[in-house]
């Protein structure tokens, strides 16, 4: 090599600019974007409440934003964490993980916290309108149209016949299972909320009359007071109460003589309740059931709670004849077996032949509820108006709509399902009113959650909800290898020697740290929780956040669709779709 | 899951590297331990493309692009470029993948660290030459297919065990980490750069191309390496001290097998094998780390 041939520099090719001028998004044919689902739970409460969002606020430790987010969809938290049926667990995608999230006791926990610390809810609620709706019966329909009504901008004069309010829930569900003062603070809110309740201000079918004049609109949410009777010979009152009159008269401070042996003719919860409250009066109580333990439709927790007390559960009895026998009663009962199965799916019944005979001091029917009243119930051949899942709506040419309303319309009947009932009449009426009677179904039918029954008012209302797709988040698309097992809380209860002689609350307070613990094992299913992992694992840094690391966006410049987003998202709020041709 | 004060970039969209690539998401965590002091030694492998074509760079360090063979000499060079000129900050990395480590730069790796150069050495490890398309390396896995290794002559070896070579070496530090457990990543990156000497960090960074599974599978198929004892993460310092980094639940190898198409022609009985081999490896491992400790 000769000198001439050394450069004099060496030449070193360096690079002065990046890749970004390659548009690698022009390679994608799958589309991921960001989408909020419904949660399974969501769509099985009746109340429609956004639960995924309660678990992840109560989770962080924003008990009253997740008390608030509650108080959209449903005004009696405190009573829905106690007495509800809570089918969301049943539908929990964690349920086959290890258990389902204890949704009830984190709502018993909300309310009871902000019960304690007397928190005030703030929420939106739509400008003041001109109308005034009458509401007859403070149950928890009655409740509930008052309190969406008042959501909605309407003011509510709520007529109660009894010198207090809350129906059923004063007067059918004794106390260890909801103690009056949760009652009164939930009813207060209400009030406070607008409407306005007017005490021992019985309604009848000729004043009923006067109101569709005074109010633009009455929602009659009269409930179901009166047992249904046995229909059988020596059903004579001396003999046999209507076990809903002896719950009234325990709550109104009147408990009956219990003493001896009670017969309890049922099988839902009002039969256990009655047994339960026979017990804590110090008598013995004995529930007769036409089928078996299995097929009772009283909660199977509240069965098993009660023969723990000491009541005695006798299966496959139906009453035939009740005789005197002196001072007290023999109950013939025919012996049942089961033969097939009802439509129900439960085992059907029909009678061996045999009977048998007991002697009780009294029985108590729980075997099913009626209206006090005839027109508490919607009239049969309905003229003009609407019949809606949860309430039918009468308006004869030129008069006010009428709005029939809980248990004497619900298909299923319970404390949520009146509520269910009382916002669908709320939601109702608003369009009504606003739109005339010919939108309300489609307008309604915007509103539900995963396209089942339940309606969300936050929808309804415009709120942040109504752009989630209603999808039902399948456990499937959970990605549970971001989820450790964790056990599902147990609730504290008083001991069983606690409970017989007192009507305290069975369910003891939980902690913060429980709760929260058990707000953190919700998946939170189809609900973006900031979680990062779209923005962690994207191989194209092609998912931007914003200042507040808290909204993302993807750069579908870079994106090349290779779905790591969407199956690294713990919870489904990632979908991935096929590109639309170009 | 976002470690606080990583939100910085020094990888660039743009790049080419296929859709759902490992490698891509094990370089994003590595440099945001690594940060902006760095200088990256890049033998020929999918990486040399990745980073891009002259004029274009996907990084915001230096690169300098080297000889297949070269990754341990050439990372030495620089360093002592670099303590000449009194730079003692910025840290040198040679970033190649399994063909350039396990196979054509044990050589000069094993040289490097003999002398225990003060570098940090990235393998990354997609188990096959995948840049030249899908060549088997010694790091591909038993059992599997590759385009040296078609139909019924799929890899009948075992994958070498390179942190069990570099650990013979009694380097400061040697670990293993995976792209489906970032945090464990970005901590041992970080502890490797907190020291001095010779350094060997072995990436578990899956092909989606190579292995013949979806794009979003990478990373779930990453995880079950680890789940399974396939792919076990663990640290060892000073050549002697183990530690386990995470204790799987026993999963079976079988589902990882499975989901995969290089793996698609194996038998049940091959799988069983497999299983015993997986369950071998995992037992020598516990006894290294003082016996189940
Ligand atoms: C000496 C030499 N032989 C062969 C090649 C061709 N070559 C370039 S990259 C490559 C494969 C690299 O495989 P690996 O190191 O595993 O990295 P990967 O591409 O898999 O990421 C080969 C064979 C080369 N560049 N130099
Ligand atoms: S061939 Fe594999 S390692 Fe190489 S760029 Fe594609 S996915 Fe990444
Ligand atoms: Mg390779």
């Amino acid at each position: 090599m000769t000198a001439e041939m050394i450069p004099r520099a060496l030449i070193m090719p360096r690079t002065h600019e990046t890749t970004e001028s390659n548009k690698t998004g022009s390679w994608r044919f799958l589309r991921p974007r960001y989408e909020n689902k419904t949660s399974p739970c969501s769509a099985a409460c009746p109340a429609g409440e956004d639960i995924a969002m309660i678990e992840m606020l109560a989770g962080r430790g924003l008990f009253k934003e997740a008390w608030e987010t509650i108080l959209l969809e449903n005004p009696l938290p405190g009573t829905c964490g106690r007495v509800c049926f809570h089918p969301c667990e049943g539908v929990c995608n964690r349920k086959d993980f290890d258990a389902s999230v204890a949704v009830h006791d984190v709502e018993r926990f909300l309310a009871d916290v902000a019960a304690r610390n007397d928190l005030k809810p703030v929420l939106e609620k739509l400008p003041r309108r001109p109308h005034r709706v009458a509401v007859v019966g403070s149950g928890p329909a009655g409740l509930s149209a008052a309190w969406f009504l008042g959501l909605l901008g309407y003011g509510c004069d709520v007529y109660e016949a009894l010198p207090e309010a809350g129906g059923v829930l004063r007067w059918g569900i004794p106390e260890y299972r909801l103690p009056s003062p949760v009652l009164n603070v939930e009813i207060a809110r209400i009030e406070s909320g607008g409407a306005r309740i007017l005490r021992g201000r019985p309604v009848t079918m000729e004043s009923l009359d006067g109101l569709r004049k005074d109010y633009s609109a009455v929602f009659l949410g009269c409930g179901l007071s009166r047992g249904a009777p046995l229909r059988i010979s020596g059903e004579v009152p001396d003999a046999v109460t209507d076990g809903l009159v002896f719950l009234r008269n325990v709550r109104g401070g009147q408990p009956p003589p219990c003493d001896g042996l009670s017969a309890v003719i049922g099988g839902g919860n009002t039969a256990v309740d009655i047994a339960r409250t026979v017990v804590r009066l110090g008598g013995k109580a004995a529930i007769l059931y036409r089928r078996r333990r299995e097929d009772m439709p009283a909660f199977q927790d509240e069965v098993s709670m009660a023969l723990e007390e000491g009541v005695e559960l006798h299966q496959l009895l139906a009453p035939e004849a009740i005789r005197p026998l002196g001072r007290r009663y023999g109950l013939v009962l025919k012996r049942m077996r089961v033969e097939g199965r009802d439509r129900d799916g439960r085992g059907r019944v029909v009678p061996t032949g045999e009977t048998t005979e007991m002697e009780v001091e009294r029985v108590f029917t729980a075997t099913g509820a009626e209206a006090a009243q005839p027109w508490h119930r919607p009239p049969s051949g309905r003229g003009s108006g609407i019949s809606l899942s949860h309430c039918v709506i009468v308006s004869e040419d030129g008069a006010n709509p009428l709005v029939y309303g809980g248990d004497p319309v619900n298909e299923t009947k319970n404390v949520t399902q009146a509520i269910a009932s009382g916002k669908q009449a709320a939601m109702a009426l608003d369009t009504f009113f606003q739109e005339g009677m010919e939108a309300v179904e489609a307008r309604l039918a915007e509103c539900r959650v995963g396209n089942g029954p339940a309606l969300s008012m936050e929808i309804y209302m415009g709120g942040p909800r109504r752009l989630r797709s209603s999808h039902v988040v399948q456990p499937g698309e959970i990605n549970t290898d971001y989820f450790r097992f964790g056990a599902r809380m147990t609730q504290p209860r008083l001991l069983v020697e606690e409970r017989i002689d007192s009507f305290d609350e069975i369910d003891l307070r939980v902690s913060a740290g429980t709760s929260i613990r058990e707000a953190e094992r919700c998946f939170n299913c189809g609900l973006c929780n900031q979680c990062d992992n779209c923005y962690v694992f994207c191989p194209d840094v092609a998912v931007r956040r914003g200042r507040d690391m808290n909204d993302r966006r993807i750069d579908y410049d870079y994106c090349k669709g290779c779905g790591l987003c969407a199956a690294e998202c713990p919870r489904n709020a990632v979908t991935l779709e096929k590109e639309d041709a170009p | 899951m976002q470690p606080d004060g990583r939100s910085r970039e020094w990888m660039c969209s743009g790049h080419v590297g296929c859709a759902g690539c490992g490698a891509a998401v094990a370089m994003r965590f590595f440099l945001k331990a690594m940060g902006e002091k760095t200088i990256l030694v890049v033998p020929a492998c999918c990486w040399s493309v990745i980073a891009g074509p002259y004029p274009q760079s996907a990084l915001k360090v230096p690169v300098i692009h080297a000889a297949f063979e070269t990754g341990g000499a050439t990372a030495s060079g620089v360093r002592a470029a670099l303590d000449m000129r009194g730079d003692t900050e910025t840290t040198v990395v040679t970033w190649a993948g399994d063909g350039g480590t396990f196979d054509i730069g044990f050589q000069a790796l094993s040289g490097a660290v003999e002398r225990n150069e003060n570098f940090i050495y990235v393998c990354y490890d997609n188990e096959a030459y995948m840049n030249t398309g899908i060549q088997r390396s010694s790091s591909t896995p038993y059992g599997a297919w590759t385009t040296t290794t078609p139909g019924r002559d799929w890899k009948k070896m075992r994958k070498k065990n390179i942190v069990e070579a570099l650990v013979a070496h009694r380097i400061p530090y040697a670990a293993t980490a995976s792209i489906a457990y970032p945090e464990d990543l970005i901590r041992k990156a970080e502890k490797a750069r907190s020291m001095k000497g010779s350094r060997f960090l072995h990436i578990f960074a899956s092909c989606p191309t190579g292995w013949r599974i979806p794009s979003e599978m990478s990373v779930k198929i990453a995880r079950m390496a680890v789940q399974t004892n396939i792919f076990p993460l663990y640290e060892v310092e000073d050549g002697v001290r183990y530690t386990i980094n995470y204790r799987p639940k026993e999963y079976l190898v079988r589902e990882y097998f499975r989901l995969q198409g290089r793996f698609r022609h194996l038998k049940e009985e091959d799988l069983d094998q497999i299983q015993g081999m997986v369950d071998e490896d995992w037992r020598l491992l516990l006894r290294k780390a003082g016996g189940g400790a």
